[in-house]
């Protein structure tokens, strides 16, 4: 007769894992009484008629207890507990006898074979049911360690698994540096076996290792890498990159220790230093090489500026000289040559001296830079153009201009130049009015001379701040070099200039003046 | 003619200066004075150095002002005047320099080294022959080199 599984109580229902329990009875209609009895308390219970039966059950389930006839035919009920606890997978499952007959005899026998209790015929259900409900709950909380056992057998694996996947060396040390745990990359890099490391201290690696001194989460030195040495089983050494990340352990703070071997890095990093040192001193060569190229350029205007001065004075000063010997006695024509010679010749001069302000101007970047009230050198630069005020009816209006960090001379070279070129390039239909005005910006501070003359075509906008530019003839116009000379003093100062123009309207020159002059970087 | 009051002798000049042409406008801003002079005129540094050196030995004359163009080939305007300032003969001779510009470092230099006046040669001939010409008569004045000579006296 095959075991049968009468029951599956509440299959469907999720709760505590039901456990198993086997029932062995040759009559079937106390199998039948047994099942009803222990329903309530909802677990597999197996049934089986003959010893035979509950040695195979035995074979394939754990129970959590059997209850056993002692009077069975064939095998008894004694012979079947010891058979079941001569199985090493039944060699500790509780056994419950039920028996009609209270003997010594037999008690002694049954508890001899293992037997946990005896339950006598008639069964009293409630006891039944109160005597498994006990072993129900015994197998239950045994499952329960078994699966937190388990748990706990996993995690560890996995932390050993993860410390050991590792990309770095790490060390397990107790708070002082007491080593408890390592991976294999600390064998591979420091080349000792893990096990004579365990319980040595972590300085025996990296003998500048120390302890974390405050709170784990306040100690900035924690989760931060340091350099340190590390010291090989060789006594060799290698710089290392060090990580220090504590951990509360159920009873004590551990810190795990991270080392990695930085001498590529290192390697890297000096090689980089190497190169921008490499990169530095060629920048400083290619300097040096420009400024003195410039210094060339600089020499060579200057001489060129005076040294064609002397001739220049020369052939004027025989030219007039000439004219006053032969005075009377030339044709008019022949005097109007000589005039032609000493008109050039002075104009000459007169764009020497221009060149001469203009080197001057474009290399007095020594000059004490100081406050400089906008107003007083507006005044000024008025001032020195009286004449022409005058002559030409101007007006010349500014009012609450700024005070800037300047060098005042070139300042003043800047403004007179430009409100006298306002004056110069009148309208022949308009009195000249100049007016000047400031608008402070984020970087500084914007200056504008704003004339109603003749205006400038904007195709020449950029053309006019060269060296020697004009648009109009000799008797009009100036050396062309007065917006040169602004345009240098500007960008000394570490502005820019540009100009705005309505031709037949008026002009706008601006310029800009940085508030922070030593930060902007003053063009050569 | 003019004389000076050593004996009727026109005014000495010792002259270092390459542009014969400005030889030629200093000798006429000289004459616009009514000046009795003799030109010394050496035409490089080294020359006029070898002169000034001599000035008082062996029966060369002592000149009454040194009249010494900055700009010289080789740029020597200096060590002729270091060689003028050695020489004790010349001591108490005036001594100028001519330039069109004298940088100011340049111009702190030659009078530590002892020039006692610094001549401009500007641009136009009026001012060249009115400035030139005044500028000596008062050295030479000064110096009191011009009695019995009938330069004009500023």
């Amino acid at each position: 007769m095959m075991p049968q599984q009468v029951t599956d109580f509440g299959s469907q229902f999720t709760g505590p894992a039901r456990v198993k329990l086997l029932a062995v009875d040759d009559d079937p209609h106390n199998l039948v009484a047994l099942q009803a009895i222990l329903e309530p308390l909802d677990q597999e219970l197996m049934l089986a008629e003959n010893g035979t039966d509950a040695l195979r059950l035995c074979l394939e389930h754990d129970f959590a207890a059997i209850l056993l006839d002692v009077r069975m035919p064939v095998m008894d009920g004694f012979e079947t507990a010891e058979m079941i606890r001569s199985r090493k997978r039944s060699h500790r499952t509780p056994i419950l006898f039920l028996t009609a007959y209270r003997s010594d005899e037999q008690l002694f026998r049954g508890y001899d074979l293992g037997a946990v209790d005896f339950l006598f015929k008639p069964i009293v259900p409630e006891i039944l049911q109160s005597k498994v409900k006990v072993f129900v709950e015994l197998r239950r909380s045994e499952e329960r360690l078994q699966r937190q056992t388990e748990d706990l057998k996993r995690t560890e694996r996995r932390f050993r698994d993860v410390l050991e996947a590792a990309p770095d060396a790490m060390v397990i040390t107790s708070e002082d540096g007491r080593i408890e745990l390592a991976n294999s990359r600390v064998d591979m890099l420091f080349q000792y076996s893990r096990e004579t490391l365990i319980g040595q201290n972590i300085r025996t690696l990296i003998p500048e290792w120390e302890r974390l001194t405050a709170e784990p989460i306040q100690d900035s030195s924690a989760q931060m890498e340091i350099r340190q040495t590390g010291v090989r089983r060789d006594g060799t050494l290698f710089p290392a990159g060090i990580t220090r990340s504590p951990f509360h352990a159920s009873e004590a703070i551990l810190v795990t220790t991270s080392i990695r071997d930085i001498t590529s890095q290192v390697d890297a990093e000096a090689r980089i230093q190497q190169t921008n040192a490499e990169l530095e001193r060629r920048v400083a060569e290619r300097t040096a090489a420009l400024s003195t190229s410039n210094e060339a350029l600089r020499q060579f205007a200057w001489a060129a500026s005076h040294d064609l001065q002397e001739p220049i004075r020369t052939v004027r000063a025989y030219a007039q000289w000439l004219s006053e010997a032969v005075n009377g006695r030339l044709a008019e024509r022949e005097r109007g040559m000589l005039a032609i010679i000493e008109d050039h010749a002075s104009r000459l001069n007169q764009l020497l001296g221009a060149l001469r302000q203009y080197i001057h101007v474009s290399e007095s970047g020594q000059q004490e830079w100081a406050p400089v009230d906008c107003n007083a050198v507006v005044a000024a630069s008025v001032a020195t153009l009286q004449t022409m005020v005058q002559e030409t009816g101007a007006s010349v209006d500014w009012s609450s201009l700024p005070i800037v960090p300047s060098i005042e001379i070139l300042l003043l070279q800047v403004f007179q130049n430009l409100i006298s070129n306002a004056i110069k390039y009148r309208s022949s239909e308009r009195v000249p009015m100049v007016k000047i005005t400031s608008a402070a910006t984020k970087a500084g501070w914007t200056f504008s001379v704003i004339d109603n003359g003749i205006g400038i075509d904007a195709k020449y906008s950029e053309y006019i701040f060269g060296v020697f530019r004009r648009l109009h003839t000799v008797e009009h116009s100036g050396t062309g070099i007065g917006l040169s000379i602004c345009k240098a003093a500007v960008e000394r100062l570490g502005g820019r200039i540009w100009v705005e123009s309505n031709p037949g309207h008026g002009s706008v020159f601006n310029f800009t003046l940085p508030r922070d002059p030593h930060r902007e970087g003053r063009t050569q | 003619m003019t004389t000076n009051h050593k004996g009727d002798r026109p005014v000495r000049i010792l002259l270092a200066e390459d542009n014969s042409a400005d030889v030629w406008l200093i000798e006429e801003a000289l004459r616009r004075q009514s000046l009795a002079f003799q030109l010394d005129h050496h035409l490089t540094a080294a020359e006029a150095i070898e002169a000034v050196k001599k000035c008082g030995f062996h029966g060369s004359p002592i000149p009454d002002l040194v009249l010494l163009d900055y700009n010289l080939p080789g740029g020597q305007g200096l060590e002729i005047l270091t060689a003028a300032a050695a020489n004790p003969n010349l001591t108490g001779v005036p001594k100028a320099i001519l330039s069109s510009f004298l940088r100011p470092n340049e111009l702190e230099d030659v009078i530590t080294m002892g020039a006692s006046c610094f001549i401009p040669k500007p641009a136009s001939l009026a001012e060249f022959l009115g400035d030139v010409g005044t500028k000596v008569v008062y050295l030479l004045n000064a110096n009191g080199a011009l009695q019995g000579n009938s330069a004009k006296t500023t």
